[in-house]
């Protein structure tokens, strides 16, 4: 208000605009903008969270993270893996609810109470009870195999097992905001285009297949390109379930940075990869942006 | 008498799925009425007790963990709404290079993964002399939500005909005057949706929590792990402050489902 007030030119239209932006915009500077700069700032130099020299080192500490195994070779792929499975097994599963519920007359405020329950809880409780399930000697889940017979195992003490774990919670988490909003969606369809091929003769899977799954597609992709984004970025529940062990293995990109920062101390390092990570994730959230905008356009 | 079949594999496989769904939080609290001495025989046994409730809160930090988690999702409930109202009606109403320039910026920010900014923000903070404080854990909160909450509220208020308050306007009514009492007002079924989303989420949070406060303001989510020590992790306490922790959620799924449901829509 008071910078608008200077400039007394202004009209009185833009100063009513400035004036609603101002707030956020000037938290938005403070607390965004600036952290992202002073990031930047010192990826590009020496500086040790016990030992901030804050000497300019030019590309050395991206060298160093583009060229630590750890990184490219755990890092970047379990990031990637964690992204493609969990959007995809979020969407499949929710995709599946959401044609179920559908057609569901009775009972859908009890059912969609279940369904919204993963929703509410928190991710770092839903990880803790996922880790206590999965214990690999008191916990259900072997409790339950060494029952019907089969051999336990140690789910969180290797590599594969541990991405699955982590993997299945996210898809647990978000698989009731995939069936919502698609629900929403299917609901919102017109019923003419699949009446029509029903007296057609078409059966149900060509329905879904040629009317429904097209006309869905605009919902499809704004919820595929924001939980892909929000899954590159996933920590709480890779930190509270495995923290990225055993050995690192199960490391993804957000648990990468943080551990640099802040358990190694390399703070030049640990913002040198969230950088990475932010323009990695920038390009991937263009491209498909792009691609799935393009097979909206072809489907119409 | 093929439907009948189909009907009752139907309701079987959507029975499957909620049991799946709801199974980790119905264990997770029955792990919480178990004394310790049966902790790691959940399935057996037939001893249960409400004493893990009482010990959990009795740990130091645990109540006013409660406390502050409460006060800082208020707060941010409050004042992220607050400034993202006025954003988003902003987009909504006025077209020109202001507006999309305002658009482009919360884009571009959005798309910034958290650890992004978070490592950097840990020593913000520290330099101004807010770290670990309400101030210092509250700010972020808002930062965060102005993106995604400015589209929101865009949509909102997209949703509002502007016709009412362009009579308002001719009628000598001020912008200010036209967007409190006509446009707000409208908006308000939008607004509570989303603040009830903003609540539970800041509720929720762990990694803001984590980077940006010590022992001084202890949060919920990061409290919470503090049932892990060399012994091996007392399951039955961590249960019970779990099944604590999602009464909120909890009571927002059993009551004001409604409001959640059509907030959730993009």
């Amino acid at each position: 208000m008071v910078i608008s007030r200077r400039r007394l030119r202004w009209r009185e239209r833009e100063r009513f605009m400035v004036s609603l932006i101002l707030p956020a915009f000037v938290i938005l500077i403070l607390f965004q903008a600036l952290p992202i700069l002073m990031g930047a700032n010192a990826s590009f130099r020496s500086w040790a969270l016990y030992n901030p020299q804050k000497t300019f080192v030019g590309l050395a500490n991206y060298k160093r993270v583009l060229t630590d195994p750890v990184f490219y070779g755990l890092v970047l792929p379990n990031t990637f893996l964690f992204m493609l499975t969990s959007v995809g097994g979020g969407l499949l599963a929710g995709l599946t609810l959401a044609v179920m519920l559908n057609r569901m007359f009775r009972f859908e405020r009890l059912v969609r109470t279940v369904i919204l329950l993963p929703l509410m809880v928190a991710p770092v409780v839903a990880a803790i009870m996922i880790r206590w399930m999965f214990n690999d000697q008191f916990g259900i889940v072997n409790v339950v195999l060494e029952a019907l017979g089969f051999e336990p195992i140690p789910w969180l003490a290797k590599r594969w097992t541990g991405m699955l774990v982590v993997i299945g919670t996210d898809i647990w988490l978000w698989t009731p905001w995939f069936a919502l909003i698609l629900l929403a969606g299917l609901r919102s369809q017109p019923p003419e285009p699949r009446e029509a091929a029903m007296i057609d003769g078409a059966n149900a899977w060509q329905i879904f297949r040629n009317i429904t799954l097209p006309l869905l597609r605009p919902v499809l992709m704004v919820c595929i390109v924001i939980r892909s984004i929000d899954a590159f970025r996933v920590f709480d529940i890779v930190w509270t379930i495995t923290t990225g062990g055993p050995a690192r293995s199960t490391e993804t990109f957000s648990l990468y940075a943080y551990q640099q920062a802040f358990v190694f101390l390399n703070f030049d390092l640990g913002s040198a990869a969230s950088i990475v990570g932010a323009l990695i994730i920038m390009v991937v959230g263009g491209i498909l942006y792009r691609v799935l905008s393009r097979l909206v356009e072809v489907s119409r | 008498m093929k439907s009948e079949w189909k009907r009752v594999f139907f309701g079987l496989s959507l029975t499957a799925v909620c049991l799946l769904l709801a199974f980790p939080v119905l264990w997770m609290g029955l792990t919480a009425v178990r004394p310790a001495s049966g902790v790691f025989y959940v399935h057996r046994g037939t001893e249960f007790s409400l004493g893990n409730f009482v010990e959990a809160l009795s740990k130091p930090p645990m109540v006013r963990a409660f406390i502050n988690s409460g006060a800082i999702a208020t707060l941010a409930t409050v004042f992220s709404l607050g400034v993202t109202i006025t954003s988003g009606y902003m987009l909504s109403r006025f077209s020109g290079k202001l507006s999309n320039t305002w658009f482009g910026l919360i884009y571009l920010f959005r798309t910034v993964p958290y650890i992004s900014w978070v490592l950097p923000l840990y020593l913000v903070t520290q330099a101004w002399g807010i770290f670990d404080t309400y101030a210092g854990l509250l700010l972020p909160h808002i930062a965060v939500h102005i993106c995604f909450f400015s589209w929101l509220m865009k949509g909102f208020f997209d949703g509002i005909d502007p016709d009412m308050e362009l009579a308002a306007l001719i009628d000598g009514c001020s912008r200010w005057g036209a967007f409190c009492r006509i446009a707000l007002p409208a908006a308000i079924p939008g607004i509570t949706a989303l603040a009830i989303l903003t609540w539970l989420w800041t509720w929720n949070e762990f990694l803001f929590a984590l980077i940006l406060t010590g022992s001084r303001t202890p949060m919920l989510t990061v409290a919470m792990a503090q049932f892990v020590h060399e012994l091996g992790i007392e399951w039955n306490l961590m249960s019970a402050t779990a099944v604590m922790a999602i009464v909120p959620g909890l009571i927002v799924t059993l009551f004001a489902q409604e409001y959640v449901v059509k907030g959730l829509r993009v």
